[in-house]
């Protein structure tokens, strides 16, 4: 069944630079038998020029808007000059007033946090989630009738209506120390975060068009598509592989803001997260730590589902299925070289290996970070190691080496990531951060068992099959290594163990039969949005959601009508299924009649 | 999954919170762990509560942090997981997180100071001054030298001096206000057109009516240059002026608690603006008019034109061209009006129309009537600019 999916990005996909995009293709491409539609804002004007990637065929429309143009509208020139009221210059009185109540709304919901019990607030004692939402729903739809609302936000009363906001009862004393550039400022962000309601994609060959929409990311992402559920009823997919509101406070703005101002950011940002959480149908993190995330603001359990980010498997089919366990007594540790990373503490490790086993060996891979600091740290590491381990020989008179190798994949002796696992028989992971350990999963994909710190989503990948020690302990990283370097039979069990769970779990194929399987569930429970043909004997029954064929999309098709409403005398039963439909059926009845 | 449990998690005594000797740990360790018993674990003594040494390390995410989920972001963006949460005795990240925020005191937290950093005319200075120094400068030059050429050279080489320097006087304009606290963002369409009309009527008008009040026109009307001379040398004190409304509400800006008091505090510096640049203005009117004893123009004529015109820009330069390009139509319309009127008035029967430009006439002298429409569209333009340039948006940065 064809399903048209509208893909959701904010800075992502299409663009060359963009985040996540990776995956998303993977996505378009891996699922042919859907449409898809892709939405996409895009965060810069470097990120336009940069370009796009290659779509593919099947990507049915591109609609691109731009979320950092710092000029407002472009303002018609009148003649009769319209004295600008407070305003702006574009609403009449009822928008004026249905205007000021929404962002009433909104703002005494933002100041106000996202934990306040309903009876703390003055005028109004909603919750300030039922608030949020009444205000950024009747701001849609303002824009939506109107336009004009990139200029209103950023008139004199929007800031009248902060001040007055901050300065209501119940609010923290953060908020309630706001001055006026703080007004301002916040006024500046709120438009720049409110900027996609005003985008012309709210209409019926726009995001009401397609039958699903996919957001690609929490956050800005989500918001066009809260926005399609509430005009078109449109179901709702969100995936996250980061948590936005995580990376909202991380992220350092280009303009050093005050208190208030980062606080009531905050509070927008997780309302919104909520609704967005609240409005979805399904939304799937990339791993449990995103999970606690999304469950913290409101998810409900029913509707998380853990879909893990694919990674191309076949490239280490040869090293996993291999019987090489490779070479004797060898460590390996592969990625890319940064202070997080923590090799200070796999060397000190090394160290104490050594003193068990005087015949291993540590091999270490990788380029590292660019920029100054990953230099200086690579230094260091190569000279710690020079100092703790001094070059060995055979005997008296052959030239020595180092029991430590630093070395990058692309030289002449490892030409690719494969080998460079293929290398050892123990893979390890000392980092002190991580994310989700994506070098973790390919040493998995190479069925090399691992020892790795407890850190970031380690032990979810891991699960079983490998040896998970604290972070910072070299110690417990030395025993760890030394007692699998000492048990072949142990490596070769967890390796297997490992192979197996990466490929029931980490491939591209497992990603894309989860999101197959989500789409058709939601395309199914969808209500029938387009009109179905009425079923001729009952015509007051329930809609029939499969009713019509995938081209009744397509422009110029003819309305589906019955081939044979009245079964004539003594010509056989016509089965039900064949009225009222259109038959491509040989055997129907006029079918035969030059011949017979 | 299926597979033996392999995880070894252990925690050795390397952590401040442990107790415990580790000798009595050996006793249930794994067999096949080469264990050597010559080492002795370091058993650190840590402090009673872990938490202070986090809130130590962590010192300035905490202080900068505005609640508890911040504080969450950045312990995690450091490497804390649940399980390192639980050596602190906590649930999970976010109630370590929430302790942490309640322990710290609030120093971030209390709105801090807004270092002000000074906008981007004030670093220029040099730049646009020698701009708006240039019309006046070639204006200047221009009647030197038609002066000092007085009997020498015929009438097509004057007019060929003139028409240099008011194309040096024109390219200098354009530059002046391509940049420099007199930049409009997005100008209405009409306003150069009035303001050439207004111009022009400041040159040639006080001739027209005179002549069209005592019969008719004659011909060649006299001009009197020497406003357009005073004008154009009193662009420099309105950058300035404009350069210092800009500056001085930006500074009240920084230090005010609501819009109103915000408001209060910005009007009395736009009176003191515009009446700095009334003085400055009359001022070089005089000494204009001294170079030029030709027929008196008058001087509150050309000063309330370059009042209106200071006002107009402001409010353009602010975000509001369309009240300003409104201003000028209307002086315009009046000074349009008013030779139509009396012209009119000789139609037979409609010499009521004739009246009022007659009765100013006969009160303030032909100047009268720039002085009326000028005059009323600078006030209320004041008006309005006092109204909606002391609002805060009009002096966001952004």
């Amino acid at each position: 069944m064809l399903v048209r999916i509208g893909l959701l990005t904010d800075g992502g996909y299409p663009y060359a630079t963009g985040e996540s995009r990776l995956w998303c293709d993977r996505l378009v491409r891996g699922l042919p038998q859907h449409e898809f539609d892709l939405f996409a804002l895009s965060r810069s004007a470097d990120q336009e020029r940069q370009g796009w990637v290659r779509l593919p065929d099947r990507v049915g429309r591109v609609r691109t808007a731009p979320m950092w143009t710092r000029e407002e509208d472009a303002r018609s020139p009148r003649r009769t000059g319209r004295f600008a009221t407070g305003l702006g210059r574009s609403y009449g009185r009822r928008d004026r007033r249905r205007f000021t109540a929404h962002v009433t709304a909104l703002v005494g919901a933002v100041c106000a946090g996202v934990e306040t019990e309903p009876g703390a607030g003055g005028a109004d004692t909603r919750p300030a989630s039922a608030r949020f939402t009444d205000g950024l729903y009747g701001l849609a739809e303002l824009a939506r009738d109107g336009g004009g609302l990139r200029d209103a936000l950023r008139s004199e009363a929007s800031v009248r209506i902060v001040q007055a906001a901050c300065r209501a009862p119940g609010t923290g004393r953060t908020v309630h120390g706001a001055t006026v550039p703080d007004y301002l400022a916040f006024v500046a962000e709120l438009e720049r975060a409110l900027r996609p309601l005003s985008l012309d994609w709210y209409e019926e060959d726009g995001l009401g068009g397609v039958d699903l929409c996919h957001a690609a990311s929490g956050g800005t992402a989500a918001l066009p598509g809260l926005l399609a559920k509430r005009f078109f009823g449109v179901p709702l997919l969100v995936t996250e592989h980061g948590v936005p509101l995580r990376a909202h406070y991380l992220a350092a703005p280009e303009a050093p803001l005050g208190a208030p101002v980062r606080a009531m950011l905050a509070n927008f940002h997780g309302l919104l997260a909520a609704e967005v959480y609240r409005q979805a149908a399904i939304v799937t993190p990339g791993n449990t730590h995103v999970r606690r995330w999304q469950e913290r603001f409101g998810a409900h359990r029913d509707k998380l589902r853990t879909v893990y980010p694919g990674m191309e498997a076949e490239r280490f089919g040869d090293v996993g299925e291999g019987d090489d366990a490779g070479g004797p007594g060898t460590l390996v540790w592969i990625g890319r070289i940064e202070p997080a990373k923590d090799l200070i503490a796999l060397l000190h490790a090394f160290a104490e290996v050594r003193r068990a086993e005087p015949d291993a060996r540590l091999r270490i891979f990788g380029a590292p970070v660019p920029g100054a600091e990953g230099e200086t740290y690579l230094a260091h590491c190569r000279a710690l190691a020079a100092q703790l381990f001094p070059d060995e020989a055979m005997d008296a008179h052959t030239v020595g080496d180092n029991p430590v190798t630093f070395e990058e994949i692309g030289g002449p002796e490892v030409p690719d990531l494969a080998e460079a696992y293929a290398a050892g028989g123990v893979v390890i992971l000392s980092s002190v951060v991580e994310g989700f350990p994506i070098s973790l999963v390919e040493a998995m994909f190479c069925g090399r068992a691992t020892v790795s710190t407890d850190v970031g989503a380690v032990v979810e990948v891991v699960g079983g099959t490998g040896v998970v020690v604290p972070p910072r302990n070299p110690r417990a990283l030395a025993d760890a290594c030394v007692a699998l370097l000492r048990d072949p039979e142990r490596r070769a069990r967890l390796g297997a163990a490992a192979r197996a769970r990466a490929l029931e779990l980490f491939t591209v194929e497992q990603n894309l039969a989860a999101f197959r399987d989500i789409y058709l569930d939601l395309a199914g429970h969808a209500p029938a949005r387009w009109a179905t043909p009425v079923d001729p004997r009952d015509p007051a029954g329930p809609p029939r959601p499969f009713a019509t064929p995938p081209e009744a999309h397509v422009l110029g098709a003819t309305r589906p009508g019955p081939v044979a409403t009245r079964a004539p005398a003594g010509a056989g039963r016509v089965p039900s299924w064949a009225i009222g439909a259109t038959g491509v059926c040989a055997g129907a009845r006029g079918a035969g009649d030059g011949d017979a | 999954m299926g597979g033996p449990a392999e995880v070894e998690a252990r925690g050795t005594g390397s952590e401040p919170a442990d107790e415990g000797p580790w000798e009595v740990r050996s006793a249930v360790r794994a067999p096949e762990i080469a264990y050597h018993p010559g080492r002795r674990a370091a058993v650190r003594r840590g402090p009673a509560d872990p938490v202070k040494v986090l809130m130590h390390r962590h010192r300035d995410l905490c202080e900068r942090a505005v609640d508890p989920l911040e504080i969450a972001a950045g312990l995690e963006a450091h490497g804390l997981t649940d399980r390192t949460a639980a050596r602190y005795r906590h649930r999970d990240v976010f109630s370590l997180a929430e302790e942490l925020y309640a322990r710290v005191p609030a120093a971030g937290r209390s709105a801090r100071a807004h270092h002000e950093r000074p906008g981007p005319d004030t670093e220029a200075r040099a730049g646009w001054t020698l701009t708006a120094l240039l019309p006046g400068a070639a204006c200047l030059a221009t009647a030197g030298a038609l002066r000092a050429t007085e009997g020498v050279l015929g009438g097509g080489a004057r007019f060929a001096v003139t028409a240099a320097g008011a194309l040096l006087v024109v390219l200098g304009l354009r530059l002046c206000l391509r940049a420099g606290p007199l930049r409009v963002p997005a100008a209405a369409g009409g306003a150069t057109l009035y303001v050439c009309w207004l111009l022009g009527f400041a040159v040639y008008g006080d001739g027209l009516i005179a002549q069209v009040v005592s019969g008719g026109p004659d011909g060649h009307w006299t001009a009197a240059p020497a406003p357009l001379l005073g004008l154009s040398l009193a662009l420099a004190p309105a950058a300035w002026c404009a350069h210092l409304f800009a500056a001085h509400a930006r500074r009240r800006l920084a230090g005010s608690h609501g819009l109103s008091e915000f408001g209060a505090r910005v009007r009395p510096v736009l009176f003191g603006v515009v009446a700095l640049f009334l003085c400055a203005t009359t001022a070089l009117l005089y000494l204009a008019g001294l170079g030029h004893p030709g027929p008196g123009a008058g001087l509150t004529g050309p000063a309330a034109l370059g009042a209106l015109l200071l006002l107009a820009r402001l409010l353009a330069v602010h975000g509001f061209p369309e009240p300003a390009a409104t201003g000028l139509a209307a002086a315009c319309a009046v000074e349009v009006a008013a030779p139509f009127l009396v012209l009119a008035g000789r139609l037979p029967g409609l010499d009521l129309l004739a009246r009022p430009v007659d009765a100013v006439v006969a009160a303030a002298g032909p100047g009268g009537v720039a002085v009326l429409a000028c005059g009323i569209a600078a006030s209320g333009l004041l008006v309005h600019a006092s109204v909606t340039l002391t609002r805060a948006s009009a002096h966001a940065s952004a």
